[in-house]
């Protein structure tokens, strides 16, 4: 299975639990493991090869002109990272089943947790950094949804938003880093960038490049002085927290560092910069923990501990470090996975994860006590379990660098991470059995202990034969962190002159004195102040979101005028340095005459223009004069040989003001006078400011030659040979810039189930509805709504009208009209019969729903240009050929047609929606309809007896 | 020759009638008189124009042009609805109701009364869940 396709599974996977919820909770749950299965599987059938040293890779070119290329790749490095993203988060979907309650959602669950694990397994995967920051980011959003998964806990909402508020911004941060990098190396492809460790080193740009791209990996893994979001993410659900903070996420920043280690690392920037933090981390991270009486607050500072010193290891920069790095993020996903369920079990059992309120479960929890335990052990660092196999071999790195006080601090951490290790057994598990539990517990199902027990066997196998279970993943990841062929030695026992088993020895008694003396240490610690990082960070973030939501209400409060004179402000602006700096005389090409006619239309379109300005007070009058000013420009299409244009303009027209129209029936008939003087003085000298300048824009312009030459005579002459239609502006529409076509018309169906949802929410209980509800019309309704003969004139027009539709369709590829216009055609055919005969009488005769219509709309499309890949071709390429079906003459059949016909039903389905929209709310203001087709029929029957 | 003169006339015959409907349309004192003008302008103006283009094309030209036709089935069709509307309206909100004769029913004229029958209908599209309207 190639690296692209593992990453995808769990992308493609996604969807599968959402839909099959309906099937049953243990239906999703096992169609989501099987994908995962299948991806593991896939994994696995590498793991020859990868030990071999290859790296098996997959290129898909993507935007090639960026550098940005769908680029994946699998080494060492990759199948340690990916075998524990899909491991464990097997594991986690098994337990997950077992652990939401029926009232959660569960197949939302699984989607986002498949969207994350895809996101994931793209970051271990890539070979493109541009490739990766996309799936760091996508890491950061679907973190965020799994970490605010319960949202009626605003404690849940809260650690969510500040994941995404930390990690995102340093992921920002990185993105800029990586630009710097693979600037530096001319390639963004990262096997060219691992082969340029000299000249990225000896860059000037090398130091900003780093900070940035560290600023991304700490603030993704926890590192001090970002470390505080990692505690408040324990709001997610327990399934959530042990694979986002044992596996995955906080490992993404590890593995960035280890991926990007052979270029970054060896460097006295990197050295300080990444083992002070790691260090820090550590220590700090320990400490904090020790004192939390939370048990997943406990493991989140514990994770934090753990991944600095990994981060610490990487620090160093040398193999012999980099090598124990990776076998400690595999012992460490292990034992915290298997803690993390296992503070899950008791939260679910016992009702709460206070340590305080717990203790004594060993005789009632037997099973869970046996697994706590033995990870709880591994993660003290106690033989032989696998915790204590690479923290001795930390501590002998971190003995054997300079200065002393990395051995020392290093020592220290190791003896504070005992302490809180043995607490979390002790003061769990041990101690005499209470009778004030939340909950009286009891060991849980098989299903939801299997999973820790599972791990926890892995923790007792790696430890107890490490080259055999676990000595070749090492090997193979840290040969490819490393670039050289590595070999561990992993053992127990490395003789009495290693200052490890001192520090070991020294670590394991002070954490057992540290326990003891804990009770009196936890009253100091409470008594303490303590720097509070939610409240810091509310801190920080309470200014700027004041600041940006004082921008919003200045720049965006709801006043389109305001809008406007800042846009039109800024535009001026902008262009006059333009002005300032460029040619703006009138060219040489000689003026055409002024024909009479065309002097009238301009007048006509002029006087228009003026009167809108003068009566926009008055709301109807000014529809109607804009109106005017539409007609004036369809007829200058014409005349300026744009047919399509002109076609296309008129029945917008109509369209549009028959929709002001039923708009305005609600709003005042007129504006209220409130402009300043002041305002309109700037209103004025902006208008015409922007006016003279598009005006003086288009006159330059058009009194000379193109500069450049135009690519109308690359359409005009390829139009009939390409396309396979003559008229130019359908070919263009429906082929050469089809995929603009095809965005627009998604854009316009969106627009339409924008005023849909829109009414949706007026119709719904609220102020705006019982605003509605009270709604007097001020304009006197028309005594007869549907007369007699408009009724019977548009009925008459409906197949003719239907017919010029249909018509103008058909012959758009080589003359004017198209899908578009003919769309618009039909649409106000039918407008006509709901004007004439009345809503209740028109609806009850169509059969068809306008948001199908829509969706049909841009399926057909996308359909189409989909067709194009089944012939071999890219994306929307069209094909046309000339048939001939007795007793017809030739005729043409081109794909560009189907297309047509997606975009014909889109514009017929966006305007009937909105027009449906607008109806409802009148109806819900209290107007009535009619259900007969018009009003002389009551009437006759209010003459009978 | 003579057709040239047959064309030119129908055209002078059509801006005429353009031109005294248009007059007419500034000049006549109240909106139902009104109403009567500007379809002068609309059959006889418009009209003399469109028969002068059938015959440029029949006598000139040498082809038959069915647009013209198409051109007055239209205009015959939307002149006298429009004209209708408007009389309508007039009635319904400006018109004094002494001049007007009985409608021998309990309606006013140009009205549907809605107090025997209001009708709240149902507007969500068939087959389509909905809010109830």
């Amino acid at each position: 299975m190639s690296p692209a396709l593992i990453a995808a599974l769990p992308f493609l996977g996604a969807l599968l639990p959402g839909l099959l919820i309906r099937a049953g909770r243990n239906a999703c749950a096992t169609v989501t493991g099987f994908v995962t299965l299948l991806a593991l599987i896939g994994l696995g059938l590498h793991i020859p090869a990868v030990l071999r040293g290859e790296v098996i890779r997959t290129q898909i070119d993507w935007l090639p002109a960026l550098g940005l290329n769908a680029n994946f790749m699998l080494d060492g490095l990759g199948l340690l990272f990916a075998g524990l993203i899909l491991g464990i988060g097997l594991l986690i979907i098994l337990y997950a089943r077992f652990y939401l309650s029926p009232r959660d959602p569960m197949g939302q669950f699984y989607t986002y947790l498949m969207l994350f694990q895809g996101a994931m397994l793209g970051i271990v995967l890539s070979d493109n950094i541009l490739l990766l920051l996309v799936f760091w980011e996508l890491t950061s959003l679907s973190s965020f949804l799994l970490i605010g998964y319960w949202k009626h806990l605003p404690e849940g909402r809260q650690g969510a938003r500040m994941a995404l508020a930390v990690t995102g911004a340093g992921g920002l941060a990185m993105i800029a880093g990586m630009l710097i990098l693979g600037q530096i190396a001319g390639s963004y492809d990262l096997s060219d960038i691992l082969q340029a460790r000299d000249a990225i080193q000896a860059s000037d740009w090398y130091l900003p490049a780093l900070i940035l791209i560290l600023l991304g990996a700490f603030t993704k893994s926890a590192q001090f002085p970002f470390h505080f979001w990692l505690p408040h993410a324990m709001a997610a659900p327990t399934p959530v927290s042990a694979y986002l903070h044992s596996a995955t996420m906080v490992k993404a920043g590890i593995f960035l560092m280890a991926r990007l280690w052979p270029v970054l690392a060896g460097t006295p920037e990197w050295f300080w910069i990444v083992t002070s933090a790691g260090l820090i981390t550590m220590v700090l991270g320990a400490v904090i923990g020790l004192f939390k009486d939370d048990l997943k607050a406990l493991l989140a500072f514990s994770t934090v501990s753990h991944l600095g010193l990994i981060t610490m290891l990487l620090g160093f920069g040398t193999k012999a470090a980099a090598m124990v790095a990776m076998f400690h993020i595999l012992n460490h996903a292990t034992f915290k996975a298997a803690l993390f369920m296992v503070a899950g079990i008791v939260d679910h059992e016992a009702h709460t994860r206070d340590i305080k309120r717990l203790g004594g479960l060993r005789r009632l929890m037997p099973v869970t006590f046996t697994i706590a335990t033995l990870a709880g052990l591994s993660m003290a660092g106690i033989p032989p379990l696998n915790g204590f196999l690479s923290k001795e071999m930390m501590l002998e790195q971190a003995a054997h660098t300079p200065p002393g006080l990395i051995g020392l601090l290093a020592t220290l951490g190791a003896l504070v991470s005992v302490a809180y290790s043995f607490r979390l057994i002790a003061h769990t598990f041990l101690g005499p059995q209470r009778t004030d539990y939340p909950h009286k517990p009891h060991d849980p199902g098989f299903g939801l202990w299997a999973a820790p027990a599972l791990l926890a066997g892995l923790v007792v196998a790696i430890g107890l034969m490490p080259m055999t279970v676990a000595g070749w993943l090492v090997d193979a990841a840290a040969g490819a962190v490393t670039g050289t062929a590595a070999h561990a030695h992993i053992a127990h026992w490395h003789g009495l002159a290693n200052p490890a088993l001192w520090m070991s020895l020294a670590a394991i008694g002070g954490g057992l004195v540290l326990l003891g003396l804990h009770p009196t240490l936890d009253r100091l610690w409470t008594a303490l102040p303590r720097p509070e990082a939610k409240r810091i960070f509310d801190g920080l973030m309470e200014p700027l979101a004041a600041l940006s939501r004082h921008l919003t209400a200045a720049l965006h409060p709801g006043m389109l005028s305001r809008y406007l004179w800042i846009a039109t402000a800024t535009i001026i602006i902008v262009s006059y340095y333009a002005f300032r700096s460029g040619s703006h005389l009138p060219g040489a090409r000689a003026l055409t005459e002024v024909e009479p006619i065309a002097a009238i239309g301009w007048l006509l379109l002029m006087a228009a223009s003026v009167a809108v300005v003068l009566c926009h007070h008055q709301r109807l009058l000014t529809l109607i004069l804009i109106a005017v000013v539409g007609l004036m420009v369809s007829v200058g299409f014409a005349y300026l040989s744009a047919p399509d244009l002109a076609l296309t303009q008129i029945s917008v027209e109509v369209v549009t003001v028959i929709l002001l129209l039923l708009a305005l029936n609600f709003l005042p008939k007129t504006t209220p006078r409130e402009s300043s003087v002041p305002r309109k003085v700037r209103d004025l000298g902006l208008a015409a400011l922007g006016g003279l300048a598009v005006g003086g824009l288009i006159y330059a312009l058009m009194t000379r030659d193109f500069a450049f030459p135009s690519i109308a005579d690359y359409h005009l002459a390829n139009s009939k040979t390409l396309g396979g239609g003559t008229n130019v502006v359908n070919v263009i529409l429906v082929d050469f810039r089809g995929y603009d076509t095809f965005g627009e018309i998604t854009v316009l169906g969106i627009a339409a189930l924008l005023i849909f949802a829109l009414t949706e929410s007026l119709l719904s209980p609220g102020a705006a509805n019982d605003r509605l509800r009270g709604w007097v019309s001020d304009t006197p309704d028309a005594g007869d709504r549907h007369p007699l003969m408009m009724v019977v004139a548009t009925r008459m027009m409906l197949p003719i009208a239907l017919m010029v539709g249909i018509y103008i369709f058909l012959r758009g590829h080589n003359v004017p009209g198209g899908g578009f216009i003919a769309g618009l055609v039909v649409a106000i055919a039918l407008v006509m019969q709901y004007m004439a005969s009345g809503f209740g009488w028109t609806a009850a005769r169509q059969r068809i729903d306008y948001h199908g219509l829509i969706g049909a709309g841009v399926l057909v499309a996308a359909a189409t240009g989909i067709g194009s890949w089944f012939a071999g071709r890219p994306f929307m390429t069209s094909n046309y050929g000339y048939f001939e079906i007795w007793p017809l003459e030739e005729f043409e059949l081109a794909t560009a047609a189907l297309f047509d016909l997606g975009v014909f039903l889109t514009v017929l389905g966006a305007v009937m929606l909105a027009l449906s929209s607008l109806t409802r709310l009148a109806v819900r203001a209290g107007q009535t309809v009619n259900t007969e087709a018009f009003d002389m029929q009551s009437e006759l029957e209010a003459e009978e007896p | 020759m003579i057709t040239e003169i047959i064309i030119a006339a129908l055209l002078a015959i059509g801006g005429t009638f353009g031109l005294v409907g248009s007059y007419g349309l500034v000049k006549l004192p109240d909106l139902m008189t009104r109403l009567h003008a500007p379809t002068k302008a609309s059959t006889l103006g418009v009209g003399g124009v469109l028969l002068a283009s059938m015959a440029d094309a029949a006598l000139r030209q040498g082809t038959v042009s069915w647009h013209e036709l198409l051109v007055t089935l239209f205009l015959f069709l939307t002149a006298p609805i429009t004209a209708n509307f408007i009389a309508k309206a007039h009635i319904a909100r400006a018109m004094p109701r002494e001049p007007l004769p009985p409608t021998g029913t309990a309606r006013d004229w140009a009205t549907l009364d809605l107090s025997d029958e209001p009708v709240m209908p149902q507007l969500t599209p068939p087959g389509r869940p909905g809010r109830p309207s």
